[in-house]
């Protein structure tokens, strides 16, 4: 994961040896260049995930700061890009655990996108696909449309409407690819509540996703 | 003799689909597949809900592309992504240089 970047300066620290409070080689760069030099890569890394550009802004603030406070433990072992990096997800899952803690309930929100009216709702088909609105056939593969900046668009569009947490929820699981025990215990969740959650999710971004992607981009039925 | 065949399959479909779990109940527990390892009557029902549902095998193939996708955007880097061309406003940087001189003094 960690590449070397060309202004590493970075070197290792001699065991034992402290240097006091003084600017030195051995440490990062001055963090009057930070702002600059990785000030847009941590706000983009952020944004993709909390996708407000307010959080995102102070996510990046809060992480110069923490850096500058821990800068002498920084040993130069990493890129200081990928220590600044590491600094931003803590921060992140701080956001994520805060943001969850201000929803006091301990059920599950968002009922509403089940997306009730792609089933039957009568006959002896009931609560089978209505043939109408089923699932069509979407012809992409995932690398491709990691690519497309649109798509991102569409999909940021599509997650926004759903309930914080079960945001959240999805965002951790798919994205970041945390388990399930460990998204639980960020969100303060129980187990069975992420899942129906995470149905929810899915069920909602699918079907925004078909509707307002795919269907343009000509499908099967 | 393919009519006779077509016949078949179409009233096996439709006893099985009238026995086994609705869509609405499957594309619940396709769900959960992606989360746990699911019972052996789960993985049963789904399985043979799938063979004659179309519609289903879609949303679990959906599914899996949604999380493919998502894998592959989320362990990219912001700066080899094409999609995140934004960056910090003005005022921001402004705002994050002085907090941070404030604090190194």
């Amino acid at each position: 994961m960690s590449t070397p970047l060309t202004t590493m300066s970075g070197e290792i620290k001699e065991a034992g040896v402290s240097d006091g409070v003084g600017q030195s080689q051995s440490h990062a760069t001055d963090p009057s260049v930070w702002v600059d030099t990785h000030g847009d890569y941590l706000y983009r890394y952020s944004l993709m995930r909390v996708r407000d550009t307010a959080v995102a802004e102070d996510l990046v603030q809060e992480t110069l700061l923490a850096a500058l406070q821990s800068r002498h433990a920084y040993a130069g072992r990493s890129a200081e890009r990928t220590w600044l990096t590491g600094i931003l997800k803590h921060k992140l899952v701080d956001h994520f655990r805060k943001a969850s803690r201000l929803t006091y309930s301990s059920q599950p929100e968002g009922e509403e996108f089940e997306h009730d009216e792609l089933f039957r709702s009568e006959g002896q088909w009931k609560d089978h696909f209505d043939p109408t609105r089923a699932p069509v056939e979407w012809c992409a593969g995932p690398a491709e449309l990691a690519e497309q900046g649109e798509f991102w668009e569409v999909f940021g569009k599509c997650l926004s409407p759903l309930p914080a947490r079960v945001g959240s929820a999805f965002t951790l699981r798919e994205m970041e690819g945390m388990s399930s025990e460990e998204v639980c215990e960020v969100l303060g969740i129980t187990v069975n509540n992420l899942w129906v959650m995470l149905h929810r999710a899915r069920m909602h971004l699918r079907r925004c996703l078909e509707l307002n992607w795919f269907a343009a981009k000509g499908v099967r039925r | 003799m393919t009519g006779l065949y077509k016949k078949a399959t179409h009233a096996l479909r439709y006893l099985l689909l009238r026995r086994l779990p609705t869509c609405r109940q499957t594309v619940s527990v396709i769900s959960q597949s992606l989360e746990r390892s699911l019972t052996l009557r789960e993985r049963v029902m789904t399985k043979l809900h799938l063979w004659v549902c179309i519609w289903c095998v879609r949303y679990l193939e959906q599914l899996q592309l949604m999380r493919g996708a998502l894998r592959a955007r989320g362990s990219k880097l912001p700066d080899e992504d094409a999609a995140a061309d934004a960056s910090l406003s003005a005022e921001a940087r402004e705002r994050m240089k002085r907090a941070l001189s404030q604090r190194s003094h």
